[in-house]
This record gives C-alpha cells, sequence and structure tokens, in this order.
C-alpha cells in the first residue's frame, strides 16, 4: 500500500514560487529566525482539537457568522486552475478546497471559528456506525438532500462514487477505500468498476442506509469518507472521464461555466438546502475565479484594494518581497496560520545504519539558517516530530533539543561522531536543482562540515525528485521532504510513513525505517477503537519514530494569505490549507 | 492571382509539415521519456501507464508522427482521457482537453490585442513618421524622432508594470486589464484591453514611425515626386498619392511579420498583464512540459506567420501597381 502527499505537494509548491527572490529580500518579520531559544509556542497555540460529532451536530443548518450577509459576488485570482473537480479524481488540497462548495461528502469536519474541527456527518444523519472492532460502518442519508437538478442523492449515488474509482480513467484519487474494500492493493483486479453492471459485494444499501464491510478493522473509517474521492455521483448523471469539466453539484454552488486555466463561475445550486448541511454557510450569491494570474500580480492587486478586488482573495500566500508590505499597509486583510505540512529530512536508515551517526547530523542540522533562507518565521515553526499539531492528538515534545538549538549544535555532533568512531562519515545529500535549493545546499553543507562530516551533494532535476527518491536502491543518505495527513489521525501519517510494509519501491516509506517495535505500535493504534486512547498512542509515536533518527524534523509549515476590504470572515481551512468559500460573506 | 495564391499556399502547406516534423521531432527525441514528461509532478503510474498508451510511445517515431499527422483529418480517439474530433492537433495530458480546442479558446482573446495594439501602433506609428517627414528637419521631425527612439528601447514588462502600478493600482482611473468577449460587452472589452493595446503599441509605434520617417523621405526624394510636382499637383496630393504609397511596401512587409507574431500570442504583453492568450498557454505549456500543447501551439503559431507572409505578398500588388504577380 502506498500513500500520498496531496497538502504537502502544495505546501511546497507555495515556497517554492514565493521564495524565488528570498535571498533579496529580508523580511520584516524575522523574529526568532535564527539563534538559540526558538520556542514551540505558536505551535502549542494553533493545535487544532479535532473530536467526533454526534447527529445532533450534523444537523443543519450552520451557526450564523455574526455580521454576516448574503448576496455579492467574491472574486478569487489565482495562477493554477483547479487540475479535477470530478469528485473521484480529486486527492489535492486545492481541488478540495472548491469541492467543498460543490460535493458534499458522507461526513465532513465543522470547523469551529478558533480552528477546532467537529467531524459530522454531511450527507449521512451522524458519523456512522461502526461494528465488528471497525470492519463493519454503517451510514443513513439525511432527508432533503438533492443534486443541483433537484433529483434525490440516494444511497446508489453514494455507492456509484465509490465504485467509480475502480474505473480505468480514475488514476489521480485517493484509493484507501478500494483497497480495503477488496482487501487488495491491486483492486481494479478483483472489481473494474461499475460501468460493467456489478456492483461491489462489500457495499450493501438499504433504504437511506449503505453498510461497508472492510478487509481490516478501519476504527477512523468515517475520517476517511470525508475526503472527496469518496463523494456520490449520480448514476444518471455520470458522463465518465467528461464529469471532469462538469460535475453534477450537491452543495451550496454548481459550476456555471469553467474555461480550463482561465475562468471559472460559481452560481447558487437553488436545490442545496441549508437545513441539511450543518457545515457551509454558503452567503455570497457567485464565485469569479479567474486563473493565469501570477502571485505578485494577484498580491498587488490585493494591496491596491480596487474595484472588484475589494471582493477578492487568493488561495495563493503573499511572497516574501510582500510579507512586510502587506503587514503594514493591509494588517486587517491578512491572516496567518498553521498549515498541516510538517517539512523535515529523511536520513535513509538502510545506508546510515548507525544511530549515533543519525544523531549527529540531527544534532549538526541548520534548521534556523534554512528556514531564514525561506522567508524566517513565516515558513514555519521549528518542528520536533513528523506528527503535525493539526493531527489529532498532537502532544509537543523534544527529542533531540531541537527547540534551544535550531540552528545546530556542531560541537555535540562532532563529539558523538568522535565517540562512536565515525569522526570524518561521508554523507551523501540529495537536494532538488533550483536556485533556492542550490542556496541552502551550502547553507547545510557547511553545517555538516563544521561537525566533522564529509558532505556529497548531489543535485537531482525537480521533475523527477520523487521518483528518484522513491527508489528503494537510491544512493542517497539525506534527502528533504514532508508530509501532510490525508485526514487527521495519526494513521494517516505514521502508517505510510513508517510502517515497514511500505519499504518498497517508489514507497513513502522514505527513510526506509524497518523497525518491529514502531510496527506493532502502529497495528495497535490502527486497532483501537476509542479514538481517545487512539490519539494518545499516536502521540507516543511520534515520539518514539522521532527517536529512532529517521528523519531530522524541520517544520510545522505556516500559510499567511490576504484578501479585499470588502470580504469578512475569510478563514484558512486546517486540512485544505486554503481560505473557506463557503464560511466567507461579502460586506456591504 | 489565383495561381499565386494556389502556390503560395501549396508551399505553405509544406513549410508547415517541415515546422511540425522538426517541432515533433524535437520534443519527442528528447532522451527523456516525453511521457512521463507529459504526465507532470503529481504523476501516479495508472496515469503514466495510461498517457504512454495514448501517446504510441512504444511505436517508432515517423509512426508517432503519422499518427498526430493523421490525426488532424481523421481524429484521434484517447482511451482513459476522451476523444479529439478532426480536426485534431493532439491532446493535452496535463489540461485533459484536445489541444486545438484550447487554442481556439485563447484565440479570440490574442487577437484582441493584436486587432487594438495595431489600430493604435498603425494610426500613431504611420501618421508621426509622415509628420516627421513632412516637417523634416524641423522640431517636430526631432521630437518625433527622438521619442521613437525612446519608446523602442523600453521593454514591455518594465513599462507595463510601470503602468500598471500607476494607472491601476495607484491613481485607479484605468480598468484592471482583462479580457471580456466583445459580443458579451464591448465596453468591458475596450476598457480591458485599453492598458495592453496603448503599451504595446507604444512599442511598435516607435519602429513604424522611424520606417515611416525614412521611407518617405526617401520617396520624397525620388524622381517620379519631383516629377509630380512639377507638373504642378498640390502637395498633399503628391503626398499622398505617390510618395506614401510608394514608402508603404517595407511598412507593410515589416506589419505582416508583426501581424504572424503577435497572432502567435505576444506572450510578455499577455504575461505581464495576466491576460489568457495563446502568448501565456504556450509560457504555461512550456512551464508544465505540456509537449502536446506546446507542439499545437508552435504549428498554429508558424501558420499564422505563414499565413501572414502570404497576406502581405498579396497586398503588394494592392498597393503598387508597378509589381505584378506572376
Amino acid at each position: 500500500m502506498s500513500f500520498s502527499r496531496r497538502n504537502f505537494l502544495i505546501a511546497t509548491g507555495v515556497v517554492a514560487a514565493s521564495s524565488s527572490v528570498l535571498s533579496a529580500c529580508s523580511s520584516g518579520d524575522t523574529t526568532n529566525n535564527t539563534g538559540g531559544g526558538g520556542k514551540q509556542e505558536a505551535a502549542k497555540a494553533n493545535a487544532t482539537v479535532v473530536k467526533i460529532g454526534t447527529a445532533e451536530d450534523s444537523k443543519g443548518p450552520a451557526p450564523e457568522v455574526s455580521g454576516a450577509k448574503k448576496g455579492g459576488t467574491v472574486y478569487l485570482l489565482n495562477d493554477d486552475d483547479f487540475s479535477h473537480l470530478d469528485p473521484q479524481r480529486i486527492y489535492y488540497a486545492w481541488n478540495s478546497l472548491a469541492a467543498m462548495v460543490i460535493s458534499r461528502t458522507l461526513t465532513n469536519y465543522k470547523i469551529a471559528d478558533d480552528g477546532s474541527m467537529t467531524l459530522v456527518g454531511d450527507l449521512a444523519t451522524d458519523t456512522g456506525t461502526m461494528k465488528d472492532g471497525g470492519k463493519t460502518w454503517s451510514f443513513t442519508l439525511k432527508d432533503g438532500i438533492k443534486w443541483e437538478d433537484g433529483s434525490d442523492i440516494t444511497v446508489d449515488d453514494v455507492r456509484h462514487g465509490i465504485e467509480r474509482c475502480f474505473a480505468n480513467f480514475v488514476t489521480e484519487g485517493a484509493f484507501y477505500v478500494q483497497t480495503w474494500l477488496t482487501g487488495s492493493a491491486e483492486y481494479r483486479k478483483s472489481y473494474p468498476g461499475p460501468y460493467g453492471g456489478k456492483h461491489l459485494k462489500s457495499i450493501e444499501t438499504s433504504g437511506k442506509t449503505i453498510t461497508f464491510r472492510l478487509s481490516e478493522a478501519r476504527p477512523d473509517f468515517n475520517y476517511v469518507l470525508a475526503m472527496h474521492s469518496y463523494a456520490p455521483t449520480p448514476v444518471k448523471k455520470d458522463t465518465k472521464q467528461d464529469y471532469d469539466k462538469k460535475p453534477v453539484s450537491s452543495g451550496p454552488y454548481k459550476i456555471k461555466s469553467h474555461v480550463t486555466d482561465k475562468s471559472m463561475t460559481l452560481v447558487r445550486n437553488e436545490h442545496w438546502d441549508p437545513a441539511t448541511d450543518p457545515i457551509r454557510n454558503a452567503y455570497p450569491d457567485q464565485f469569479d475565479f479567474t486563473f493565469g494570474i501570477e502571485q505578485l500580480t494577484a498580491i498587488d492587486r490585493l494591496l491596491a484594494d480596487a474595484g472588484k478586488d475589494q471582493y477578492a482573495t487568493s488561495w495563493r500566500t503573499i511572497p516574501q518581497e510582500r510579507i512586510q508590505k502587506a503587514q503594514t499597509e493591509a494588517k486587517d486583510r491578512v491572516f496567518e496560520q498553521l498549515g498541516n505540512g510538517v517539512s523535515c529530512y529523511w536520513i535513509n536508515t538502510s545506508r546510515v545504519k548507525d544511530k549515533a551517526v543519525r544523531e549527529a547530523l540531527i544534532k549538526a542540522w541548520p534548521t534556523a539558517g534554512i528556514r531564514q533562507l525561506l522567508g524566517g518565521k513565516v515558513r514555519g515553526d521549528y518542528a520536533t516530530g513528523i506528527m503535525s499539531p493539526l493531527v489529532a492528538g498532537y502532544e509537543s515534545q523534544d527529542v533531540w533539543g531541537k527547540l534551544a538549538k535550531p540552528e545546530g549544535d556542531p560541537k555535540a555532533a562532532k563529539e558523538i561522531l568522535k565517540k562512536a568512531g565515525k569522526s570524518g562519515y561521508k554523507v551523501v545529500y540529495a537536494y532538488q536543482q533550483d536556485p533556492q535549493q542550490a542556496k541552502i545546499k551550502v547553507v547545510i553543507e557547511n553545517a555538516l562540515k563544521a561537525a566533522g562530516f564529509e558532505v556529497v551533494t548531489k543535485g537531482i532535476d525537480s521533475t523527477t525528485w520523487y521518483d528518484q527518491i522513491g527508489k528503494l536502491d537510491n544512493e542517497f543518505d539525506v534527502y528533504w521532504g514532508g508530509w501532510s495527513s490525508d485526514w487527521p489521525t495519526g494513521y494517516s501519517v505514521f502508517q505510510p510513513l513508517f510502517d515497514s510494509k511500505n519499504v518498497v519501491d517508489q514507497g513513502q516509506n522514505y527513510s526506509h525505517l524497518k523497525d518491529p517495535a514502531i510496527d506493532a505500535a502502529i497495528k495497535a493504534a490502527t486497532a483501537e477503537t476509542d479514538q481517545d486512547k487512539a490519539n494518545k498512542m499516536w502521540a507516543a509515536l511520534d515520539k518514539q519514530v522521532t527517536e529512532t533518527g529517521a528523519f531530522i524534523p524541520d517544520v510545522y509549515m505556516r500559510r499567511i494569505y490576504m484578501h479585499g476590504s470588502k470580504l469578512g470572515n475569510v478563514k484558512m481551512d486546517p486540512n485544505f490549507d486554503g481560505s473557506m468559500l463557503y464560511k466567507m460573506y461579502v460586506k456591504s | 492571382m489565383l495561381r499565386f495564391l494556389v502556390r503560395r499556399l501549396l508551399g505553405a502547406v509544406i513549410t508547415l509539415l517541415i515546422i511540425s516534423a522538426v517541432t515533433f521531432m524535437l520534443f519527442y527525441a528528447v532522451p527523456r521519456d516525453p511521457a512521463r514528461i507529459a504526465c507532470g509532478k503529481l504523476c501516479t503510474p495508472e496515469t503514466l501507464e495510461l498517457i504512454r498508451h495514448n501517446m504510441g510511445i512504444a511505436d517508432p517515431m515517423p509512426v508517432q508522427f503519422w499518427h498526430w499527422l493523421s490525426g488532424i483529418f481523421l481524429g484521434r480517439e484517447y482511451p482513459g482521457f476522451g476523444n479529439c474530433d478532426a480536426p485534431c492537433l493532439g491532446y493535452s495530458f496535463v489540461n485533459r482537453e484536445p489541444v486545438l480546442a484550447t487554442i481556439l479558446d485563447r484565440f479570440p482573446t490574442t487577437f484582441s490585442l493584436f486587432l487594438g495594439s495595431s489600430v493604435v501602433f498603425l494610426v500613431f506609428g504611420v501618421g508621426a513618421g509622415m509628420l516627421a517627414a513632412r516637417k523634416q528637419g524641423k522640431a517636430t521631425d526631432k521630437v518625433a524622432s527622438s521619442a521613437s527612439l525612446v519608446a523602442s528601447s523600453m521593454q514591455i514588462y518594465f513599462v507595463g508594470t510601470l503602468a500598471l502600478y500607476l494607472f491601476v493600482y495607484q491613481w485607479q482611473i484605468l480598468d484592471q486589464p482583462g479580457y471580456t468577449p466583445f459580443s458579451e460587452n464591448p465596453g468591458q472589452w475596450f476598457a480591458g484591453l485599453l492598458l495592453p493595446w496603448l503599451i504595446l503599441a507604444l512599442i511598435f509605434t516607435a519602429n513604424y514611425t522611424r520606417m515611416t520617417r525614412s521611407q518617405m523621405v526617401e520617396q520624397l526624394n525620388e524622381d517620379y515626386v519631383r516629377t509630380a510636382r512639377a507638373k504642378g499637383l498640390s502637395g498633399p496630393n503628391v503626398f499622398f498619392r505617390f510618395a506614401w504609397r510608394g514608402a508603404m511596401g517595407p511598412i507593410v512587409t515589416i506589419f505582416g511579420i508583426d501581424m504572424g507574431v503577435l497572432l502567435g500570442g505576444g506572450m510578455i504583453t499577455e504575461k505581464t498583464f495576466s491576460i489568457q492568450g495563446i502568448g501565456m498557454l504556450a509560457v504555461k505549456s512550456a512551464t508544465n512540459n505540456d509537449l502536446p500543447m506546446l507542439l499545437g501551439v508552435m504549428v498554429v503559431t508558424a501558420s499564422f506567420v505563414v499565413l501572414a507572409n502570404i497576406v502581405v505578398d498579396a497586398c503588394y500588388a494592392l498597393i503598387d501597381p508597378r509589381i505584378r504577380l506572376a
């Protein structure tokens, strides 16, 4: 089984795009950038509480936003179009930001003003009923839920959406549920999709209830079903691969027009009933997206705040060269928040087998210097583990004392190497060949040399980066990477990254860690049906994997956005690292 | 005239065939896997396999080119992606759309940009050049010549960005550049394109001013102009009927080249003003390694240049009766 990095690619893309001129800039927002004493208070303050809601929490309408009113048009200025809108083909976060108002799912997250999340029934009456220790799950659909043409959303549509995930043209969506429904990672061999007229035997429908029989216990299955890959698709309106161009809406807005890479207009779906929806407020009448606008241009327009741009926002972070100006001139229109991406540097444990060497690498690592090059504090808070503060159960820890010395401790590293008899150890550091990474490479090289390592650097074409580092026999010792969880429980962090089953070619266990104790801990936490207990177990696992020295923690990544003066309640979705369309409103 | 056009069109077809073959070879004969490039950064093994199959990577290069070429007349099917009806210039695996459909969608924007800016730079450029020639050696001539020298040394990415900052962001006297279809709202179409027209025209005007002035000065010193004057024809009559007509040839030639280039997409202009025309499409395709789209844009752009040259050649006969199309 392999997992992916849906938000993380976006996160890193944003960083790459915004940092091309970082070396020439010195942000005013550089507190705690260098030197010791960096504290983790920010990450702690932003840690999101995730809980499972009741049937009552799943009832609509969504709580009103104070001062908000209906009406108006919101303008979105973005450089890239959505890569997919067919829910089954949605995996990456920025697509989900749009899907949140078009494609409802069985469950989803109700996000409070303080950023805390409650998993609730979206199309379902509650968050599902679990049996057999998590192997059987049932969901019942609400009354009054309709497609944009006015027809009812049925359990057949829910089943059809999931069965479409098996079709040969759906190659981009998530694949967790398919694997669990068939018991095989090669799920297409077990079931070819719904177009031959056959249904999956592991899904049963009766009236308004749909039941899933899984091949393994999945106590957090209700979290997984919040992914848009598992949204329903109307059986009668399925246009197969063409569905991507104009999916049928079940949410508060529908697509009026969409020209790839150019523009998209969303208008109200009159068949959406707010009384069935506990999550979405849907205040604006319309959303106009314009694509192809450079990040810098978009922010300049938002800074100028003229005409229609007063009603605009962007899903791109503010580029480094405009952060100071934005924070000075438009402070009340700038919002900064912790995203769910965690940046780190993997240590290839199949090559660097000596734990003392890994410890020396971690001690010597110039985290502060790297962060400074990437924009300082706005880049993120110093990380101490791999579990994001936005994942349920997060607990602060600092196994390696990196918060005290984020700039690195060459003296301590040298001492560790000496003690282990590994002075002058040759480290092969791989990096993506772009100007920004070239600068970072120099900082890392100098820091490791100062700690007594011999450093060999290898540049890799950025387009094949993941292909190269994903090779089981890659010839690198340390390489950059990171993670964003697909849903906010520990399973989607630790199983893909540290289960020894994933030490395969192009697998997600990039550190190649094979540790029976870790495997056992993952298995135990996965099987735990009490979510509170499971969360505690995942938090303990965060400390346990950090102690193996399989990775060098870098930062919990941050986001900084801005919007026009005539928009209210523009807030970031902690799941998808972008603003929530369904909560913002147009001011009069 | 008909024979001339038929002959030139046949030549154009051969030229385009060579251009497309060379471009195809360059793109697809690179040492890297073109399917992997087309698949992009967010590539899954399954998507890659589908793209490989659809691109016919296993086939020899000439067979791949033949499939691409025959698709223009017969259309092609891309299992797992969609159909591409004739004329099919390929399928973008990044956009998940037939290449031609995307190009046709962007064309009105690029055409509008070309149309408006052409009107501005032809009127002002040729006008200023004529004025400078008429007032040769006087202050008007010196001002026009100096201004054109300054303008021709400007760069769109500099002047455009500055103009955006001043006129749109700072003083807010011009609309945010953008494209609205003329049929939808002529007023918005004009307002959204005004700044790009003016900036693009500023650069081009300078060339036309200088070209027109030098051609007019040359023509005004020709014997036939002196003869016309000696015969008692009025100054304006000589200037417009004789000298101006004689000077038009080289200007039309330059305009023909510019027309091809501008219809192929003013990349820097479109990028500066975030206008989604063919130029931006080319830039985006190059950035995304979208080879099928890039190939389609190259072929269409080359077609514009070739066709513009045919139009220019045909125009010669109309402008200058001394030229006969044999």
